[in-house]
């Protein structure tokens, strides 16, 4: 008895931590998300659909395209690093790709905003090539740049675990598909892929919940309607103070990650129970 | 030789980085043998395997199948298939997914696939498996999902990758009979790479002994068991007592002289390659016969050379007794030697012992020349 009350207070500061600077603030929100000036009521949700639905859409349509090209890109970067023949080739990528990892979100928002804008280095790089003239030029700083943005960014990320993963699995089973004559692309496919998928998975949703909490790449490439969530978020707070629909916004983007982690938790089951 | 072979290797050398693995090899093989590669670790067998294979490309000399520059071929183009260490099987594909990838590939109408893959299930004794993950089966049928795979695309040319050393010792001693027997009903070309010597002794029709990247003897398992042509073969194969002994050699006899420990004995020099002068003398455990020592003076340089029957005796003591099982094994010290001699009967520990060895079991080698035990480290 004596022995479960002292490991109680030995465990107290660090729940208390956790009780005081991360459920305390998480239920402020929450409860903050349904108060309104009428009293406790969805009247801020309410407004949050009425205002800003495109902008839900919008911001849940960049995430997902961004998490499934980031995927894309790293099975094709990892699976090289895997199966790649030219060993010199091999070890550039694996030393070229990791430096996004170490670069902020705000400098990647900014590096694209000179390099995407209409009058940007992409653009006076095509039109100096000949490729473009200056008036078939384009911005890119909207959707597409969040986009390419969020890729460029996280696709390191992703690619580190997936590679991690590759590297791991049975050599023999790679060479004996080869032995069987499978080429590269259905090796890759049909048999590094699917002993990875957790993996995958789990850079996926994470890469998914960092993306849905990023500020500073929207408001540095397209904060102009649309815009993504959080932007919204910070201009609700910034420009008028109002906190209710600020909560209710962040209610609904925590709502889109945890169907997300439900999801990739029902599979893991799925898997486990096999 | 290797111009009538099936499977032919011709001088090939292979090196990863710097290093020399294999050093101008040349092996030839022939359709429908069971040939068994066998070596300590290291001593470039599995390497071997694998240039056969394909996944590794010779520095020089060449590889024909049938007559057939194979020498950089894909290692999907060589008609051969290859049994791992690890099986390498695919996880996430069932059993039968797994036995039908290779004529997927080769984009078999379904049916066909189906139909084989029954075939070869039933073959192997995995019927009603086909469903399964490889993670649900035992290491045994694990391994026979492996060679079923390798089988479906009927290869000309079987390779095993030491397939068994992943199973329980008393699996194994039933797959190996498994194996061997359906090679022979299949009629296939199987090469087998293995350390385990009594595995290729009772699976191969002949035996490819390698050390340090060459050929340090092929044969017959009788050939390489009875006449090992070299200390490191002998010792390999089990004669881990080792005696040195002096004599000289005349025609087709062999004259031993007289030792501190043995007396003098003409054995018949038979096929030995042996030169006068000093000899390393090798014998098995269970090959030297434990007999009584007569008293002293009976055994000196005078004895009766009545009772030289072609036989090698050393006199020894007994320093301890044990018992593996069967008969009794006896580590007996002659002079600063020790050695292991099986007998039916106990014999006390500090018991003068006299060991004879028959010619027949003896094996004679030149002295090396700095003395320096290097065989012994084949004895794992």
């Amino acid at each position: 008895m004596r022995e479960r009350l002292t490991g109680l207070l030995l465990a107290l500061p660090a729940i208390a931590t956790i009780a005081l600077l991360y459920l305390m603030p998480l239920i402020a929100s929450m409860t903050g998300a349904f108060e309104t000036e009428a009293g406790f009521g969805l009247g801020n949700f309410v407004k949050s659909t009425e205002l800003y639905t495109t902008d839900i859409l919008y911001t849940l349509m960049i995430v997902s395209l961004s998490t499934l090209i980031i995927a894309g890109l790293s099975i094709a970067i990892a699976g090289y690093l895997t199966l790649g023949e030219n060993p010199k080739a091999v070890a550039i990528l694996r030393w070229l790709y990791r430096w996004p990892l170490f670069i902020p979100f705000i400098v990647v928002g900014q590096v694209l905003r000179t390099f995407l804008a209409k009058n940007g280095l992409m653009n006076n790089l095509l039109v100096a090539g000949g490729i473009l003239t200056p008036l078939q030029t384009v911005s890119f700083l909207d959707w597409r740049g969040i986009v390419i943005a969020f890729v460029w960014k996280q696709t390191p990320f992703v690619t580190l675990l997936v590679a991690g993963a590759m590297a791991s699995i049975d050599r023999g089973t790679i060479e004996a598909a080869r032995n069987l004559g499978a080429s590269r692309l259905r090796i890759l496919i049909e048999i590094v892929v699917p002993q990875v998928r957790t993996t995958l998975l789990v850079g996926m949703v994470l890469s998914f919940v960092t993306m849905m909490s990023v500020l500073s790449v929207p408001l540095m490439i397209s904060a102009q309607s649309p815009t993504m969530i959080t932007a919204d978020i910070a201009f609700r707070i910034n420009a008028y103070g109002d906190y209710g629909v600020a909560n209710a916004l962040g209610m609904i983007s925590l709502a889109m990650t945890m169907a997300v982690a439900i999801v990739y938790l029902r599979l893991n089951l799925k898997e486990k129970a096999k | 030789m290797t111009d009538a072979a099936f499977l032919a290797v011709s001088d090939v050398t292979v090196g990863y980085a710097g290093t020399t693995v294999l050093d101008r090899l040349s092996l030839g093989v022939d359709r429908g043998e069971f040939v068994a590669l066998l070596g300590s670790s290291g001593c470039g067998k599995t390497t071997l395997l694998r240039t056969i294979a394909g996944f590794n490309t010779p520095r020089s000399g060449s590889l024909t199948l049938a007559g057939r520059d194979i020498t950089r071929a894909a290692p999907d183009r060589r008609g051969m298939a290859m049994v791992f260490q690890s099986y390498a099987l695919w996880p996430h594909m069932t059993v039968a997914q797994n036995i039908g990838y290779g004529l997927k590939l080769r984009k078999a109408p379904r049916s066909d696939i189906a139909a084989r893959v029954d075939e070869i299930a039933s073959m192997l004794g995995l019927s009603g498996l086909q469903a399964r993950k490889p993670g649900q089966l035992s290491g045994g049928q694990r391994q026979r999902v492996a060679l079923g795979r390798a089988l479906a695309v009927e290869p000309e040319i079987l390779l095993l990758d030491e397939p068994l050393s992943n199973l329980d010792a008393r699996v194994r001693l039933g797959v190996r009979h498994e194996i061997r027997a359906l090679q022979k009903r299949l009629g296939i070309t199987a090469i087998h790479v293995t350390h385990d010597r009594e595995e290729a002794m009772v699976m191969a029709d002949r035996i490819v002994i390698l050390d340090r990247g060459r050929i340090a003897q092929e044969g017959s398992p009788e050939e390489v068991y009875n006449r090992p042509a070299s200390p490191f073969v002998a010792a390999f194969m089990g004669a881990e007592n080792v005696v040195s002994l002096e004599g000289s050699v005349d025609g087709d006899r062999i004259a031993i002289a007289a030792g501190p420990h043995n007396r003098p004995a003409t054995i018949a020099r038979e096929t030995r390659a042996l030169a006068t002068g000093r000899f390393q003398a090798r014998f098995r455990t269970e090959a030297a016969e434990l007999l009584p020592a007569p008293p002293r003076p009976a055994f000196g340089d005078q004895a009766d050379k009545a009772s030289d029957d072609g036989a090698l005796r050393l006199r020894g003591t007994v320093c301890q007794t044990s018992y593996p099982g069967g008969v009794w094994r006896h580590v007996v010290a002659i002079g600063a030697a020790e050695v292991s001699v099986d007998a039916d009967q106990p014999v006390e520990p500090g018991t003068d012992v006299v060991l004879r060895v028959p010619s027949s079991a003896l094996f004679l080698f030149d002295a090396p020349e700095d003395g320096a035990e290097q065989v012994s480290r084949a004895a794992a």
